[in-house]
């Protein structure tokens, strides 16, 4: 059977060769994206044969020069690093000399000096312009304002930020101004920094675009040779792309470690197309993004959530020496009777905290309360599961760290924060795991505590916020 | 200040006189993943192998650390254990290498075994070169002790009648440590030891 496909491939590459022509799943695949050379969906032989016919070109994997004060420089031809010390040069028994690899976009497989990129090098597919927009929904008038603004940039091709508070409906918005592009032939991704937020979106999208070719890319999701019209993937994936869409929508913009990194910024910039606007959506935009698009772009403010409810005003609670009393094995008073007292009602709840060490102390202590009480956090793997235990009402409520702090939406929850004034809980991370709370229609408010060892600007501005926003107000 | 290998977090220097004289060493990695290595120090022998050292277990962390070294080629993480290594192995008999196939060696790019010498700063020759290709986990135990010898003699090195040590990655088994023994003793020397970054429970 090997040896049959082989012949097959071998009278396959040789007619591609002869006609100068190219299988259209190759470039079905590559277009828009940077590869390894040697890890295609296709087998190498067919690479070879396109390269050879210059369908394909090659890059080389890292761009080393010498900067005047003769130093080297590197720059990864996929993420674009730049960070000199994420890059190891070691003595390469492949190319049997110094060879230098960037430790930044590892784990997508190694790019080094003597690694080859490819990309796609001749003509581009044409995307379906039939699309269906299934979604039913009504959007309130200031969505639909933000909507139509939205579709006004795309068409300006400026950047975008829709700054929408925490269960505002922000996906919502996003759907007319998807379909029109879709509807153009243009190709569209959303990309967000955080797995979860893209697990979230989609079925939600899948629903709406019923027709389009939708596809999902995270870290654990196999490589298909698809050549999706609407993208979802998270900010890393962006990295295996270029020049790819004309329009990029960056959800939870803020949430790290989009911020963070400069990195994923300018791969996110590198996906689109040198002339498609990145647009962002989020509840709190750092002051440099506002600043940026003010510049740039335009800015559509939404202060009242979908239902009209104002957003739930964070209460505070004093919770000294917490730290002491949990690593005693004591959980302290006012949280142990927090958490009863949603057991008794019932209340599905979230109990955020800042060290994952002190969590999982905690979690032992909660467990006296209820044994169904979980701890989550980052590389927790039964994370997904625990929060769809919780919204299944399967277990009372759950221990995580900030990692639950966006996109995730349980009817009725509860929420409070242990030890608020850990500087991880900035104003941002505050805002949004209040916009937990009393999202939907039956559920409008709920209890939003802040129990603390001192008061910080931080919680102070966040609820300042809240209520600005709930005023009606636009925040600066 | 640099940033840990593994995490990417700030490693936290402590101001101390020791750093500010540079005396304290250079960790490469952080102190909350440094704690998920268990430490297993364990020394035995058998009738080939004088002592065999082998210094932590082959935990979870172990097992994501040696999947990102060797299959995601992140050399750079040879310097994680560089410390203990250097400690441990620093002094006189001279250190062998356990072998790769050079085609392996080629396509992995590079041998993580002797990575973990060089990033340690310890001098190394390489005495003993691969006979096959045969993987040893397709064979039981009866087979593995059976095949013909998995090393020879590097062409052009000689034995002298004195100690020297082995360094391998793994222990599991201890067949391959066996055979590399057999071949150094048949050659002249009057002691062989064995150090393992890990010892796998079998
Ligand atoms: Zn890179
Ligand atoms: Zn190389
Ligand atoms: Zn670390």
């Amino acid at each position: 059977m090997v040896g049959l496909n082989e012949e097959v491939n071998k009278i396959r590459n040789g007619v591609l060769r002869m006609a100068n022509t190219f299988d259209p799943s190759v470039r079905d695949f590559l277009a828009g994206r940077i590869w390894l050379r040697l890890h295609t969906p296709f087998p190498i032989e067919t690479i070879d044969a396109h390269i050879q016919s210059q369908h394909i070109k090659t890059i080389p994997g890292i761009k080393t020069t010498k900067t005047y004060a003769n130093q080297t420089r590197h720059i990864c031809n996929r993420c674009e690093n730049t960070i000199q010390s994420r890059f190891t040069t070691f003595d390469c028994a492949k190319c049997e000399g110094p060879c230098t690899y960037c430790r930044h976009c590892l784990k997508m497989g190694r790019v080094s000096t003597c690694t080859e990129l490819i990309v796609w090098n001749a003509e581009q597919p044409i995307y379906p312009t039939n699309h269906t927009l299934a979604w039913q929904g009504i959007l309130t008038p200031r969505q639909q304002q933000a909507s139509n603004e939205l579709t006004e940039s795309n068409t300006k091709r400026i950047p975008h930020l829709i700054h929408a508070v925490c269960g505002s409906g922000k996906t919502e918005i996003l759907f007319e101004p998807i379909h029109k592009l879709l509807l153009a032939g243009k190709r569209v991704c959303i990309a967000a920094p955080r797995v979860d937020v893209i697990l979230e979106l989609e079925p939600r999208l899948r629903a709406a675009f019923p027709e389009t070719a939708i596809e999902a890319l995270y870290g654990g999701a196999e490589t298909t040779t698809d050549s999706a019209q609407l993208i979802l993937a998270t900010t890393h994936q962006l990295y295996r792309f270029r020049h790819a869409f004309d329009a990029i929508f960056v959800d939870e913009a803020d949430a790290f470690p989009y911020t963070a990194e400069e990195t994923l910024r300018r791969a996110v910039r590198k996906a689109a197309k040198p002339e498609a606007p990145v647009h962002f959506v989020t509840a709190t935009p750092s002051d440099k993004l506002l600043n940026e698009i003010k510049k740039t772009g335009q800015i559509s403010t939404i202060n009242r959530r979908y239902h009209g409810h104002p957003l739930p005003i964070p209460r505070y609670d004093s919770l000294w020496n917490y730290t002491k009393h949990i690593q005693k094995g004591k959980l302290p008073k006012k949280l142990n009777n927090w958490t009863e007292e949603r057991l008794r009602r019932k209340e599905p709840f979230l109990i955020f905290f800042h060290h994952i060490g002190l969590m999982e102390q905690a979690e032992l202590l909660f467990k006296q309360l209820d044994t169904r009480i979980h701890a989550v956090h980052a590389s927790h793997p039964d994370r997904k599961e625990h929060v769809q235990a919780l919204r299944n009402k399967e277990v009372p409520g759950l221990l995580t760290t900030t990692i639950l702090e966006r996109g995730i939406t349980i009817p009725n929850v509860q929420v409070a924060v242990v030890g608020a004034e850990q500087l991880i809980f900035n104003k941002g991370a505050l805002i949004q795991i209040g916009g937990r709370v009393g999202r939907s229609e039956q559920h409008p408010s709920g209890d939003f505590v802040l129990f603390h060892h001192g008061i910080t600007y931080a919680m102070d501005d966040a609820k300042k916020e809240i209520i600005q926003l709930n005023k009606g107000g636009v925040p600066n | 200040m640099n940033d840990c290998l593994l995490c990417e977090q700030k490693i936290a220097s402590v101001p101390s006189w020791k750093a500010l004289l540079a005396l304290e060493k250079q960790t490469a990695i952080c102190q909350d993943c440094s704690k998920k290595f268990q430490r297993a120090d364990i020394k035995e022998e058998d009738k080939l192998l004088d002592q065999v050292t082998s210094l932590y277990t082959y935990n979870e962390a172990m097992r994501e650390y040696l999947h990102q070294f060797k299959f995601l080629q992140d050399v750079a993480l040879a310097s994680v254990f560089a410390n203990e290594l250097r400690t441990l192995l620093k002094g006189d008999p001279t250190i062998v290498p356990i072998p790769m196939h050079p085609e392996k060696r080629i396509e992995r790019t590079f041998a993580p075994v002797d990575e973990l010498l060089k990033s340690a700063r310890l001098p190394f020759t390489h005495l003993l070169e691969k006979t096959g290709m045969e993987a040893m986990g397709e064979k039981s135990k009866e087979q593995r002790l059976a095949v013909k010898p998995l090393f020879r003699l590097k062409p052009g090195t000689s034995v002298q009648p004195s100690t020297y040590i082995l360094l391998d990655d793994i222990y599991t088994t201890g067949t391959t440590l066996r055979h590399a023994a057999t071949v150094l003793k048949e050659a002249g020397a009057t002691r062989v030891e064995a150090v393992t970054l890990i010892r796998a429970e079998r």
